[in-house]
């Protein structure tokens, strides 16, 4: 049983990591949460079961293509609903802005594809008597993505000048302006690549987590609460927060049942956030007069 | 012998700014500014606070939306936003030292550099260093570890990246010891003789005018005062436009 | 220069009784429509319409949160899906063995509702707007679980049936009354509360949240009444949806109608209950009578948000508003009447001081102040002048209670002022203005000067709500303070106006007349003159000045020397947080450091 948990646990909590990444980088780009990156995930679930299942791909070509799809959402997301809403005054627009665009997109699957939960592929031929096989690939795939994303993460922001122009951005988005660096180019790749993370969390994650629609409002919630814990635009708290929420899930499920932990983890959420708005890790944010 | 260059060219300052104004929303700052600064001159731009100075640099920047006009080495600059600013060669360091805290001193000149095809890159980042010999020593380094005049003197070496034509800098002497302010300002110096212009906008009266060439005081978003450094009776003349034509009271000498 | 005002042809609000019915024609034609349905005898028309009218007693209450507080609590669908098992369950007598009358089970679902309406709310007065959208999404979702789960009360996936309410409201056109009068009172209380201070209050708090609290308003309370409210309506609309549907299960409340109330708000606009109304009908008379919609109909409302968002952020209000398109003249002059000055203010005998001692504050390694002591009194201006970052509105920040020092003393009287509490220095009658203008855009200029007299008010909430006497009392009464205020400062002929077409120097005299309608003892002005003609500098002076002369001491924190030596008795310099000189402004003129200071030699 403690095995289930855990693998389990680190396994969905990886996914949760991964979407709650997906928001930072947003949010590190134009300083606004999108309501787009549960759409991401459940779109990975579903362009992938229907590139795969439906038509028939191979698992690599499929991946790709999800991935790519992952980038033009995120792109289309900034253009559309957050470069339109910085320029105005009204802040909270962004809020809605993101919100009609990711239910849109929600409602579009949900009448073309399918409303119940679909069989997602697996995705590696393992031969599960094989060594390779002893743990599930259900279960390692979102922690391999998990990782590989930090890392990948990581180089970029270290080794590329891209990828510290991105920091730059985050850190002070005047300065970076006055020192000529192209804002808006930035922040298009920075939504890119955060389409391209939301996707990669929901494909590697759908043997789990199946191709659902309602997948969206899991990840938009499950996958805010790393970020809400860990502190906004901290990568390592939202990875931290994610694997310890999939774990503290996990276990709740199993000692109390479904519901029951749905309010717990509910309920931990309130009680850190109205303790801590700014959340564990993050630093509080000093009101203008 | 080779043809010269149209008699417009050769008259036409490096910077030439006319009917410039800009402010915040519905607060009109600037009211149709007019100035010029030549190739290789350094102008000081003094003024109480409040008056627009720093309103003034970020519009001619791009930072901010503005309306008149504004010629840069014979090019209309008037709609061009910081990144044409900077390729056209026309740099603003903005006030309060901003530089990436979280980024190395190397990273944060790379940054300046950032379109530039990498070779010149590299090049053009070391002579940006070799100008401060101090930051240059702690490459490496965070920036956040640096203190504030260091601070100050890599955000100059970010502007020096492009290696501009004309350099904008915003009270780069603001929290800094007499001792650093020197030093930047001996920056300055030396990049006047370099044939770099330099727009300079500064507190301290006394220090800024020894830098100069030319002046002008900037107060309640109008040109007050435009002189050489060399005139008599500067200081006099400046105190006067400060405080607005309505001061009663005798300057105290 | 002329001495009187130019004329300015600008929108004068509609009275008498012509005037009050104008407003309300789009009303009257609802009521009767709605009075007269049954004539049709459609039961499918009544149908569409009944479940209308629910959805608009939650939306109602859902309207002052969203469109007046603004707050974006997406998830106000838990309010329905608890109203209605609340009142299933136990007019069902699942709750205890006993059935309960359908009234007293109603009753009680608007009671739930009305508890949870508060729990669910209360993050908003800590968290950001996400955070808090996401906590009530959050909410609904466990809502909808635990009615899943919770199969003895709810029936859980099977469900329950809803309960029939008796004569003279029995199911058909009798419960149609039942749903068209509870929609009536909820149009009417929610009318009430946004045309009262409160609902100004609301609107102050969603656009000029730090202006609101110099005014004495306090968040927290009221936002607590007012999700209260929201979620008992909330609760009562839930009540009568399991009595409509007759049998409700959890599915029955999905997301998609969260986003369909949310819809129907942003359709009509902030700030406005017909707009709403009318969104609401829309919305959900829509689908029914374009059947190949009703698949798309979400994926409409979404798309229909997002163009909302993006084109009209105002709504179907703000295109209705056609009384604010007529053009104002273009040359206003300001023409303040000091004169007029000791109508509003009531000269003081007794003299206070507002005195500062040792105050320190550092950000981070900042010293933005550094060991402060100034003295404001009855009577005089004060002038606090120093170099950019010398800590002269850091230093008014303080003494008006927005931020707290590290060390030092803050003293009315000889009684300590407490720090973080900038609510409550109205009290104090310590009033202050801002460096850039605090206001509410959507708002005429003589609300956003009421907003300013929010505290004097007597009436209570539930007077406001009930349009009792004493709130007409208190209406009249703010009407004509802000009136005298606006004719002092001289903006009276633009009180009518939207406030966002103001020009910025007239915003800067209205922030000051909403300061005066605190009956300032103390007045701290930041950077009034910023952005003024030399004409109307000239002007805000002798205002100023008058305004002392009436007992109010007043503290100015500028940047133009002239105004500053013009018309203060004291001046403090500032220079990097510490004091450089205190004294007469002549003093002050001539002091050498002082003019070195400022002019950086």
């Amino acid at each position: 049983m403690l095995v289930s948990i855990v693998s389990y646990g680190l396994a969905v909590g990886a996914v949760y990591a991964l979407i709650g990444i997906t928001y930072n980088v947003m949010f590190s780009a134009s300083r606004v949460f999108s309501f787009t990156a549960g759409m991401l995930g459940m779109l990975g679930g579903v362009l992938g079961a229907l590139f795969i299942n439906t038509m028939g791909m191979n698992a690599v070509l499929a991946f790709v293509l999800v991935m790519a799809a992952g980038a033009v959402l995120g792109l289309v997301t900034e253009i559309l609903t957050v470069r339109p809403v910085l320029k105005s005054i009204e802040q909270h627009l962004y809020v809605l802005s993101t919100l009609a665009f990711a239910l849109m997109i929600q409602q579009v699957t949900a009448i073309e594809y399918n409303t119940e939960p679909q069989p997602f592929p697996v995705l590696l031929p393992i031969d599960p008597n094989s060594w390779l096989g002893i743990v599930d690939q259900k279960f390692w795939l979102p922690v391999l993505a998990c990782v590989v994303t930090i890392v990948g993460l990581e180089l970029l922001y270290r080794k590329t000048l891209i990828g510290r122009a991105f920091l730059a951005i985050a850190e002070d988005s005047y300065a970076a302006r006055a020192l000529g660096l192209p804002e808006t180019r930035l922040r298009m790749a920075s939504y890119a690549i955060a389409g391209v993370i939301g996707a990669l969390a929901g494909f590697t994650g759908a043997q789990m987590l199946l191709a659902f629609i309602g997948n969206q409002a899991i990840l938009n919630f499950y996958g805010f609460v790393p970020v809400a814990l860990g502190g906004m635009g901290s990568n390592r708290g939202a990875v931290i927060g994610g694997l310890a929420l999939g774990l503290f899930q996990q276990a709740a499920n199993f000692l109390v049942g479904g519901i029951f932990a749905s309010v717990a983890v509910f309920a931990v959420f309130i009680i850190v956030l109205l303790l801590r708005p700014e959340g564990l890790a993050g630093a509080a944010a000093a009101r203008r007069v | 012998m080779p043809t010269s260059a149209p008699e417009s060219r050769v008259h036409e300052p490096l910077l030439q700014v006319s009917g410039l104004s800009a402010g915040y929303g519905k607060i009109g700052v600037l009211n149709g500014i007019d100035f010029t600064v030549g190739a290789g001159e350094v102008v000081a731009l003094l003024g109480p606070n409040g008056a627009g100075k720093s309103t003034l640099l970020k519009a001619i920047s791009g930072l901010l939306p503005r309306t008149g006009s504004i010629r840069f080495g014979g090019q209309d600059m008037s709609k061009a936003d910081p990144g044409e600013t900077v390729r056209a060669g026309l740099v603003h360091v903005v006030e309060g030292h901003r530089v990436f805290t979280q980024l190395s001193v190397i990273d944060n000149v790379m940054l300046a550099g950032y379109g530039l095809p990498r070779d010149k890159r590299t090049t053009q980042v070391e002579e940006a260093l070799a100008f401060f010999p101090d930051i240059a020593a702690k490459r490496h380094d965070r920036a956040v570890t640096l203190s504030g005049g260091q601070q100050q003197m890599l955000a100059v070496a970010q502007g020096l990246v492009r290696r501009p034509r004309l350099l904008m800098l915003d009270e780069p002497s603001a929290g800094l010891s007499p001792v650093l302010v020197d030093r930047v300002l001996a920056a300055v110096a030396r990049l006047r003789e370099a044939g770099t212009a330099v727009l300079l906008v500064e507190q301290l009266i006394e220090k800024a005018l020894a830098a100069s060439d030319r002046v002008y005081a900037l107060a309640r978003g109008s040109i007050v005062l435009e002189a050489s450094t060399g005139e008599d009776d500067l200081p006099n003349r400046l105190e006067r436009a400060y405080f607005g034509q309505d001061a009663h009271a005798p300057l105290a000498s | 220069m002329t001495d009187t005002a130019a004329p300015i042809s600008a929108t004068k609000a509609p009275t008498g009784l012509l005037g009050k019915l104008e407003g309300k024609i789009s009303w009257i034609i609802l009521g009767l429509v709605g009075l007269f349905l049954p004539l049709l005898d459609d039961n499918y028309i009544g149908v569409i319409a009944q479940r209308a009218y629910i959805y608009w007693v939650l939306s109602a209450g859902l309207n002052l949160v969203v469109g007046y507080a603004g707050q974006i609590a997406i998830g106000w669908v838990s309010m329905l899906t608890l109203g209605a098992y609340t009142t299933a369950a136990l007019a069902a007598g699942r709750v205890g063995g006993v059935e309960w009358h359908p009234y007293l089970a109603l009753i009680a679902g608007g009671a739930m509702g009305a508890v949870f309406g508060v729990i669910v709310g209360l993050p908003a007065l800590r968290l950001r707007t996400f955070y808090f959208a996401m906590t009530t999404l959050g909410f609904a979702t466990i809502v909808t679980q635990v009615a899943l789960a919770w199969k003895d009360v709810t029936g859980g996936g099977v469900g329950t049936p809803g309960p029939n309410f008796p004569w003279p409201f029995e199911p058909g056109w009798g419960f149609y009354y039942f749903c068209f009068i509870l929609a009536a009172l909820a149009t009417w209380i929610t009318a009430n509360i946004g045309a009262s201070r409160y609902g100004r209050a609301l609107v102050a708090i969603r656009d000029a949240e730090v202006a609101a609290e110099a005014s004495g308003i306090a968040k927290p309370k009221l936002l607590i009444l007012i999700f209260l409210l929201a979620g008992a309506m909330g609760g009562v609309a839930g009540g009568l949806f399991s009595s409509l549907q007759s049998y409700i299960t959890p599915d029955a409340f999905t997301f998609e109608m969260s986003v369909l109330f949310f819809i129907g708000i942003l359709i009509g606009g902030r700030g406005s209950i017909l707009g709403p109304a009318l969104g609401t009908i829309i919305l959900t008379a829509l689908p029914e009578f374009a059947a190949p919609l009703v698949q798309w109909s979400t994926f409409l409302y979404a798309a229909l948000l997002l163009v909302i968002v993006l084109v009209i952020p105002g709504g179907i209000a703000d295109l209705l508003d056609y009384k604010n398109r007529r053009p104002l003249e273009q040359h206003r002059e300001i023409v303040p009447r000091p004169e007029l000055l000791s109508r509003i203010l009531d000269s003081k005998s007794e003299l206070s001081t507002i005195a500062l001692s040792g105050i320190a504050l550092h950000f981070g390694g900042v010293r933005a102040i550094d060991g402060l002591d100034l003295e404001i009194r009855s009577g005089e201006v004060h002038g606090l002048i120093g170099p950019n970052g010398s800590g002269k509105t850091t230093t008014l920040n303080v003494i008006s209670g927005y931020y707290r020092p590290n060390a030092g003393q803050l003293k009315l009287n000889g009684a300590d002022l407490p720090f973080d509490k900038p609510y409550a220095r109205a009290g104090y009658r310590i009033a202050r203005t801002f460096q850039t203008p605090r206001l509410v855009g959507a708002a005429s200029v003589l609300e956003n000067v009421m907003i300013g007299g929010t505290i004097d008010g007597s009436g209570s909430f539930a007077e406001a709500m009930l349009s009792l006497p004493r709130h007409h009392r208190d209406e009249k009464r703010l009407k004509e303070s802000a009136a005298r205020a606006l004719a002092t400062v001289g903006l009276e002929s633009l009180a009518n106006v939207r406030a966002d077409r103001l020009q910025h120097s007239e915003l800067r005299f209205m922030e000051i007349a909403r300061a005066l309608m605190l009956r300032p003892a103390f007045l701290l002005l930041d950077e009034p003159a910023a952005g003024l003609s030399a004409e109307e500098i000239r002007r805000l002076g002798a205002l100023i000045k008058a305004i002392s002369r009436e007992g109010t001491g007043v503290l100015l924190v500028e940047h133009h020397a002239d105004l500053i030596f013009d018309i203060c008795d004291r001046v403090t310099v500032l220079n990097l947080g510490k004091m450089l000189a205190a004294g007469t402004p002549a003093e002050i003129r001539s002091h050498r450091e002082v003019v070195s200071a400022y002019l950086g030699a």
